[in-house]
């Protein structure tokens, strides 16, 4: 159990909206644990919940029922948080700051003196792909960055304290496909340096590509927690064979209970020769789609 | 205390660059002119003309500036979702509050600073300012910040839960109740109805008295109610000074608890 790095128990948000006060659930009793030194997804569909579970965890919400533990704390705590980073989603900061300011300003946060701070800015801003940009022009305030650029300074600011722990609410939003692909390399970075990334998405390849495991959060409910592979098998549809005679091809479609062997030692004793034996798996888009729809409750410990 | 210091530090920063500064420009310009002009028209009573409308404007600029800043302190933080990265930063949210607040109050203290120095140059410009007379400023002047930081810690209160729409009306309403507190006193002490003289004098205790702070004359059914400059020595001002400091430390303290408890979505 020491190793547990998040646990949530149960935790339940609902809102109340609107003059009748119409209560929102979005939230609905979740419970599971994010390990050590792992790359955790927390994977949903929009308006799954997964925001609001990232609010809580980080004590910017309180929890409706239920309760949660970060770093062996309950949420908040001050002690928790010097060893947390933290990047909200879509996130806005102060828009009259240079980056520098800014990175100066959450280091002060975090008690480091200032040649510390001035270390650590200068580090991270290379390492999110920000410091040629910062050459050029030193004092640009974060009000004309673009929104990826704003992402990586997120990212950034969220790594200042060196944390154990990193949270990441949709990191790879408005970044381009080189943008993703850096900002990958790094929580896989993070995972060597032994820190533990939770990180928030709707996208499954960034899933499949990073996670030791996930959760997967539909209206607000727990569909399933586990590794990858184990949770995010694509079921095997059918396995294509293509049969070539003399000028002439044949594709044949074995069924997944179908007997592949036969199929091949028949075709071959037809004379045929075998071009191809492909299986044809559903997408990952079919398979999410599927655990969205059908609210197969697969939770798997582990 | 780090902490509170960093937060306080990127508020001052922040209303520097929103050039909230330079609104005192604007004052201390439009101050000397119109020193100039009325000078040539009131011919022996200048200086206490430019003495009164210098007290008038640094009050007034003091007080709209606090509420007009001080209600969108928190609230803009909240809205434009900058609170998101702050909080779950090692920083407790009464903390976060108390380094907006200090911000703030450095703020107005540096524009008050200001509006009292053009004060000063206008007077000087007209050979009447003296050791005695700068003395008297000075208290007045005092009074002033106190009753300046005591908005400031009521517009911040209210933009803890309310709309800067809302704040700014409420946070005006306390300015006006409270210099009024010796009229309304006097009024609610005429009411017939016990029941309703209580609960207005009980409503009443609920605004801080911002009449001890108003250095000027006044009277009411013909007693005076007022602090004139002439009459105010350090005692009083220590003594409305720790009014004024107990009021916003209380308010502040609301403050804190209301922006503890709530969620932010
Ligand atoms: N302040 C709020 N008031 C009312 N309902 C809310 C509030 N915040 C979130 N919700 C609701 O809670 C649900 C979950 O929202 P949440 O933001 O956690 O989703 P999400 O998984 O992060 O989605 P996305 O991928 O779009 O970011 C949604 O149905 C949303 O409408
Ligand atoms: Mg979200």
């Amino acid at each position: 159990m020491g190793d547990l790095v998040i646990s949530s128990d149960n935790l339940q948000k609902s809102f109340r909206l609107g003059i009748f006060r119409k209560r929102v659930e979005a939230l609905a009793g979740v419970s599971f644990a994010v390990e050590k030194n792992e790359i955790f997804g927390l994977l949903g569909p929009n308006g799954a919940g997964k925001t609001t579970f990232i609010k809580l965890l980080m004590g910017l919400i309180f929890p409706t029922a239920g309760s949660a533990r970060v770093l062996g704390r309950p949420v908040p705590d001050l002690g928790a948080k010097q060893r947390i980073g933290f990047l909200p989603e879509n996130p806005y900061f102060y828009d009259y700051l240079s980056c520098e300011e800014l990175l100066d300003l959450m280091g002060r946060l975090f008690g480091l003196d200032a040649r510390e701070r001035r270390r650590r800015a200068g580090a991270l801003l290379e390492r999110v792909g920000l410091s040629r940009i910062v050459k050029e022009s030193a004092n640009l305030p974060l009000r004309k960055y673009s929104k990826g650029m704003l992402q990586r300074i997120g990212i950034a600011q969220a790594l200042i304290n060196d944390p154990e722990l990193v949270v990441l609410d949709e990191p790879m939003s408005g970044l381009d496909p080189i943008g993703r692909r850096e900002i990958r390399d790094l929580m896989v970075d993070l995972r060597r340096e032994g820190k533990t990334v939770l990180f928030s998405t709707h996208i499954l390849s960034d899933v499949e590509l990073l996670c030791d495991r996930v959760a997967i959060i539909v209206d607000g409910k727990l569909r399933g927690s586990g590794p990858v592979d184990k949770l995010l098998s694509p079921r095997l549809l059918h396995t294509e064979v293509v049969l070539a005679s003399g000028d002439r091809t044949e594709i044949c479609e074995v069924a997944p209970d179908g007997d592949l062997d036969a199929v091949l030692r028949d075709a071959l004793a037809a004379g045929k020769h075998v071009r191809s034996v492909t299986p044809r798996r559903e997408s990952l888009e079919d398979l999410f789609m599927r655990e969205v729809e059908a609210g197969t409750s697969r939770v798997s410990q582990s | 205390m780090n902490r509170v210091l960093a937060i306080a530090l990127n508020t001052f920063r922040e209303a520097v660059r929103n050039k909230v500064l330079y609104s005192l420009l604007v004052f201390a310009v439009a101050m000397i002119a119109s020193v100039l002009l009325l000078a040539q028209v009131s011919l022996h009573e200048e200086s206490r003309v430019t003495r009164d409308l210098g007290l008038g404007g640094i009050a007034l600029f003091g007080v709209l500036i606090a509420i007009f800043v001080g209600v969108s302190l928190v609230y803009k933080e909240i809205d434009r979702k900058t609170v998101f990265a702050l909080l779950p930063k090692p920083l407790h949210r009464f903390e976060f509050i108390l380094g907006k607040f200090v911000g703030m109050a450095f703020t107005l203290l540096i524009q008050i600073a200001l509006m009292t120095a053009v004060l000063f140059t206008a007077l000087s410009l007209q050979g009447e300012f003296s050791g005695a007379s700068a003395a008297i400023l000075i208290r007045a002047i005092a009074l002033i910040t106190v009753e300046v930081m005591v908005i400031t810690a009521v517009a911040v209160f209210f933009s803890t839960f309310t709309s800067p729409f809302l704040s700014g009306v409420f946070t005006l309403a306390v300015f006006i109740i409270g210099r009024s507190t010796p009229e309304l006193t006097e009024l609610v002490g005429k009411l017939e109805n016990p029941a309703l003289r209580f609960g207005f004098s009980a409503a009443l205790e609920l605004v801080p008295n911002l009449h001890l702070f108003y250095v000027s004359g006044s009277m009411v059914d013909g007693h005076a109610v007022s602090i004139h400059a002439a009459f105010v020595d350090w005692a009083y001002v220590g003594w409305a000074a720790g009014y004024g400091a107990a009021w916003a430390a209380v308010v502040l303290l609301f403050s804190m608890v209301v922006f503890s408890r709530r969620d932010f979505v």
